[in-house]
């Protein structure tokens, strides 16, 4: 059992040499991520005068939705890298080597685990440097990153049990799109007060909601313990359930 | 018998999902030390069966040892992916990474320990004169290249039993040849080498035995002399100079009167005879003619090939139906052109 951990290793640096070694698979996500954080920040920077923001500073608020679209979306991109590598045959040369099967997916896991904490943690430096105060301090960022960590992971997994199911490189792709709708029926723009009809409802119903609520608390007004434990309880399970899902669907395609 | 055979097949059926049936039922043995080839068409089986014997598919029924190793029982798979090496058909290769990186992390997965792995990738970047290049990206190298950090890839734990698939197939002559070379090196090192192909000539000159497989079926089995032998007889074409009427009724009458000819026709060519051993008959059969005052222009020997083997077993010529390139083309048509028509 020791080996899985070695193998683990391996496979992990190897995948992360091949998710580097296309600068722009590293820049894309970012450049969006910069590209929306200061569009949306100057669009809807007066809407704060509605109230209910919590805070004066419309930046501020949006910081929460930046960190979870880049994760969410990344979820693709490690579904991409496993069947860019089942259709060059990689993938069979990593089965035919004398190791733990596991290993090949903790270490694609890991690399999503690794991209999710990079890309949050730019998008925070980004945040401070136009301004942005976090009121629950490094402690908080730390916190947050995490989170980003879990969350990253969540759908990662849904990025690789796509791969797995389709083996088809453009679906895996375009799977992304799937992921819009939990990614805008959110609080994203707006705080609840401010929704209504079908809209609220929806954005109730998606558990990103609470994931981002948890970030969004964390920067705004301190360590509201309630809505943090709610993000995170809700993130942990989400991985559960998509880690034991993943897992079985891998094991079944493998074993 | 178990002692001689490193890879055992019985009865081997597989049938993927949606009822499609690759394999309809195979047996044989390779023993140890020994090259052996799987020799047939897109579709036969060949690429199945290899990936059966090294654990990336699970068989539907039959016996499958390898290595001493039954694969029904589970702790098997593990044993056997350490003691063989696979060599795929131009795939399997990390595009992104340096010929020298993909080396070593083949080492680390073989548990060779970070140092013996570096040395190990030097020593196979040698062995298949990739040194030059070992720093450039996989991804950038020749189809001739590919295949052969792909070789030196499976050969990084020293395996005993090394599979390739269609190893060549899609390589310039040169290429080929260079391929071949390390193939017979191995195989005299001691390595149990299988092979599958759609190539005759590649068949013929580097297996000991075949296997002929078609339709999910193992339709002739034995050394390439063999199966040629069991062809029959040899061919002698002979075109008569300033042919004029009755000639070749009159040259047709005196070859049959020979007792190691079988059999004789008259095509627009000339004359077609089949004999024994045609090596030493064509001389004879030449002196004949001339002797008899019949001016002879040309002729020449034909033996069996693997293409009539394989034409008499399934009823059919071996076809290229795969996009794999012209220089695949190109070699399959070199390889038929030298065949034997009928």
């Amino acid at each position: 059992m020791g080996g899985i951990i070695s193998e683990t290793f391996f496979i992990y640096r190897r995948n992360l040499k091949t998710w580097i070694g296309v600068p722009a698979n590293v820049i894309a996500p970012l450049f969006i991520s910069a590209l929306l954080f200061i569009l949306f920040g100057s669009m809807f920077e007066r809407t704060i005068s509605l109230g209910g923001f919590g805070t004066e500073d419309y930046k501020a608020f949006l910081v929460a939705w930046i960190i979870v679209q880049v994760v969410v979306f990344s979820g693709t991109d490690s579904g991409f890298a496993l069947l860019m590598d089942i259709m060059s045959g990689y993938f069979d040369k990593l089965l035919l080597a004398p190791i733990n099967r596991f290993s090949i997916l903790f270490g694609t896991l890991m690399v999503s685990g690794t991209r999710a904490l990079l890309q949050s943690l730019v998008i925070v430096g980004l945040a401070l440097a136009v301004g942005v105060r976090f009121e629950t301090g490094v402690l908080g960022i730390l916190a947050m990153l995490a989170l980003a960590v879990v969350f990253g992971l969540v759908w990662s997994c849904m990025g690789i049990m796509i791969a797995l199911k389709t083996r088809n490189a453009q679906v895996t792709q375009t799977a992304g799109l799937l992921f819009f709708p939990f990614i805008f029926l959110t609080t994203a723009f707006m705080p609840e007060d401010q929704l209504s009809g079908w809209f609220k409802v929806a954005v109730k119903i998606n558990p990103v909601t609470y994931v981002m609520e948890a970030m969004r608390v964390m920067t705004l007004d301190g360590w509201d313990w309630p809505t943090i434990l709610t993000g995170v309880w809700v993130a942990g399970v989400m991985l559960a359930v998509l880690l034991a899902a993943t897992t079985w669907m891998y094991r079944r395609q493998t074993a | 018998m178990a002692q001689d055979n490193i890879i055992q097949v019985e009865n081997l059926v597989k049938i993927y999902p949606g009822d499609v049936k690759a394999l309809s039922g195979i047996d044989f043995n390779v023993g140890r030390g020994e090259f052996f080839g799987f020799l047939g068409p897109n579709g036969a089986g060949k690429s199945t069966t290899i990936k059966i014997l090294s654990t990336l598919l699970k068989k539907t029924s039959g016996r499958v040892s390898v290595a001493g190793f039954d694969l029904e029982e589970s702790s098997s798979s593990m044993k056997v992916r350490r003691t063989i090496g696979f060599a795929m058909q131009e795939v399997g290769l990390d595009d992104l990474s340096s010929g020298r990186d993909f080396l070593v992390m083949q080492g680390l997965l073989y548990k060779l320990g970070r140092r013996e792995a570096s040395k190990r990738a030097e020593e196979l970047l040698e062995l298949v004169g990739l040194t030059d290049v070992a720093g450039r990206k996989v991804g950038t190298y020749s189809g001739g290249m590919r295949r052969r950090i792909d070789l030196a890839g499976a050969l990084v734990h020293r395996p005993e039993v090394l599979f390739l698939d269609e190893p060549t197939t899609g390589l310039d002559p040169q290429s080929r040849l260079a391929i071949w070379d390390h193939l017979n090196e191995l195989h005299s090192q001691g390595t149990t080498i299988l092979l599958t192909t759609q190539m005759m000539d590649e068949a013929d000159q580097l297996c000991q035995r075949l296997a002929i497989i078609d339709n999910g079926l193992i339709v002739a089995e034995g050394s390439p002399e063999t199966l040629k032998d069991e062809m029959g007889d040899d061919v002698v074409r002979i075109s008569l100079g300033s042919p004029s009427d009755g000639i070749h009724e009159k040259a047709q009458s005196l070859v049959n009167a020979q007792s190691y000819v079988t059999g004789s026709a008259v095509d627009e060519e000339g004359l077609v005879i089949d004999v024994r051993d045609g090596d030493a008959s064509a001389p004879a059969l030449l002196k004949l003619l001339i002797e008899n005052e019949i001016e002879v222009a040309r002729w020449a020997v034909s033996r069996p090939t693997l293409d009539d083997v394989f034409l008499k077993h399934t009823g059919r010529t071996i076809r290229a139906d795969s996009a794999d390139g012209d220089a695949y083309d190109q070699t399959f048509r070199q390889s038929m052109g030298v065949g034997r028509q009928r």
